[in-house]
């Protein structure tokens, strides 16, 4: 190929990243079915460890969240530094652009955690046994907070695929910065959970969460779009 | 070359003298010189205000300040940003812990007396906390990376990154945690039944404080400099 073939478009440079990392996932499926093992196992033990007790819809959610958040920081570690491994970074800066590398591994690292979170959410609610008030809004949480952790991590898997020691330095990196996303989220998911006599309108309550959560990611990926050029770019 | 401002050394001894000063000041107990109302439970734990609040203040300067100079990194490369980045990173951990420790102290003697509490989810520790690990994982990051080009972006990446989610604390943390501290809702910082006596320590003291965290932060940076520059002799 020559430079000539550079995707003319931003869209369409984004879109043939994400098709590229699609394709290589259906085909070996690493990623994923490393996350659903993991997910399960993590599921099980939190079975385990707290037996038949009832727990409080704020714990419910606290935990949810805390099994999503280390589902993440496992499964996208390894976005950048895949490309680093198979040496393709160099395929990658030569037929596009910083921008539309960020945009499509934002994408797949989105869809990834996506399903991985409906997942994991499911089996969450029916081992653990929890009555789900608010269905719709727990969807958009979740989807809210999937978008929140997929715009804080993709830079940061950037920036640890540079590092000597790698994956390990995603959690220590990341979750600090999470914290604001994980309050807000188990703020508007125990609102999902509580019985709905003993609130009024619950969407009216989650509206700032909400809004929150949204401000958040777009602050986030705004910084990641400026920021990554330098990360990306020797 | 070795990097010394003209004025530096008549700065820093004054800034200690200042200090000096306000020790004095701060610990004057008899008479009327200075001397603080005995509020019942306060006594003279409201001394504390010297020294805690201001150790804040500092932090908050000297993170603003590490922020500028990761700015100023990515803009111009320049080895000296990097150097000036961390050593302000580095001393706002220190003062972050200092401010952590006197004002979990003070707290258990006050606040939560009787109830053997050192650590309550109040959202300024809380925030101090999250902001000590921040810098914690900014160190760990440094660490990890050989090449010193690479290494000075790559941290002013994540310091900036970092720097764009704290706002989010200011704004979740309160909603979400009980303060006890000044400033929250109907409690001001500093009301009219705050004796006149406390501002006229309180406020040199801020001004110490921060002079203190500038000797520091000129120190470390001169160091950095001068072990630089025998680097690149060698």
């Amino acid at each position: 190929m020559n430079p000539s073939d550079k995707p003319p478009h931003l869209i369409g440079g984004a879109w043939a990243v994400l098709r590229k990392d699609l394709k290589l996932e259906l085909r070996n499926k690493s990623i994923f079915g490393t996350l659903i093992i993991f997910v399960l196992s993590t599921l099980l033990l939190v079975l385990f460890a707290m037996g038949q007790n009832d727990l409080n819809p704020k714990a419910e959610a606290g935990l949810l969240w805390i099994i999503i958040l280390f589902t993440a920081s496992l499964g996208l570690g390894r976005t950048f530094l895949s490309e680093q491994e198979r040496g393709t970074v160099i395929f990658l800066k030569l037929h596009t652009q910083a921008l539309m590398v960020y945009l499509g591994k934002l994408l797949f690292s989105f869809l990834t955690i996506l399903c991985a979170n409906s997942i994991s959410s499911v089996v969450f609610l029916i081992l653990v046994g929890v009555d789900v008030t608010q269905p719709s809004l727990f969807i958009l949480v979740i989807f809210l907070g999937t978008l929140g952790l997929a715009g804080a991590t993709t830079l940061l898997a950037a920036v640890i695929s540079k590092t000597a020691r790698g994956g390990s330095l995603l959690p220590v990196l990341l979750f600090p910065l999470l914290v604001p996303l994980l309050l807000t989220a188990v703020e508007a998911t125990t609102l999902c959970f509580v019985d709905q006599p003993m609130i009024g309108d619950p969407w009216n309550t989650a509206i700032e969460p909400l809004v929150t959560m949204i401000s958040f990611s777009g602050v986030v990926i705004a910084a990641s779009i400026l920021l990554f050029d330098y990360v990306w770019d020797q | 070359m070795m990097y010394q401002p003209k004025y530096y050394k008549s700065i820093r001894l004054s800034v200690i003298i200042w200090m000096t000063v306000i020790l004095i000041g701060a610990f004057s107990f008899g008479g009327l010189w200075l001397n603080i109302p005995n509020v019942p439970m306060l006594e003279h734990t409201a001394r504390n205000l010297y020294f805690h609040v201001p150790m804040w203040f500092t932090m908050m300067t000297l993170t603003a300040l590490s922020a500028i100079h990761a700015f100023q990194c990515l803009r111009t490369k320049s080895e000296l940003s990097d150097i000036r980045s961390s050593a302000a990173a580095l001393i706002a951990i220190v003062f972050g812990l200092l401010g952590l420790a006197t004002g979990s102290m003070w707290a258990r003697f006050t606040w939560y007396e009787g109830t053997n509490l050192w650590w309550n989810f109040d959202p300024k520790q809380s925030m101090a906390a999250v902001q000590v690990c921040i810098y914690g994982a900014y160190f760990a990051l440094r660490s990890a990376i050989d090449d010193p080009h690479q290494r000075a972006r790559i941290a002013a990446v994540y310091n900036l990154f970092a720097f764009v989610t704290v706002p989010f604390l200011l704004y979740v943390l309160p909603r979400q945690l009980e303060s006890l501290h000044p400033g929250a809702e109907g409690n001001p910082a500093f009301s009219d039944i705050t004796d006149p006596m406390m501002r006229i320590v309180f406020y040199p003291a801020v001004l110490g404080f921060i002079g203190i965290g500038w000797i520091l932060y000129t120190q470390r940076v001169r160091l950095s400099r001068v072990s630089l520059t025998l680097k690149k002799m060698q």
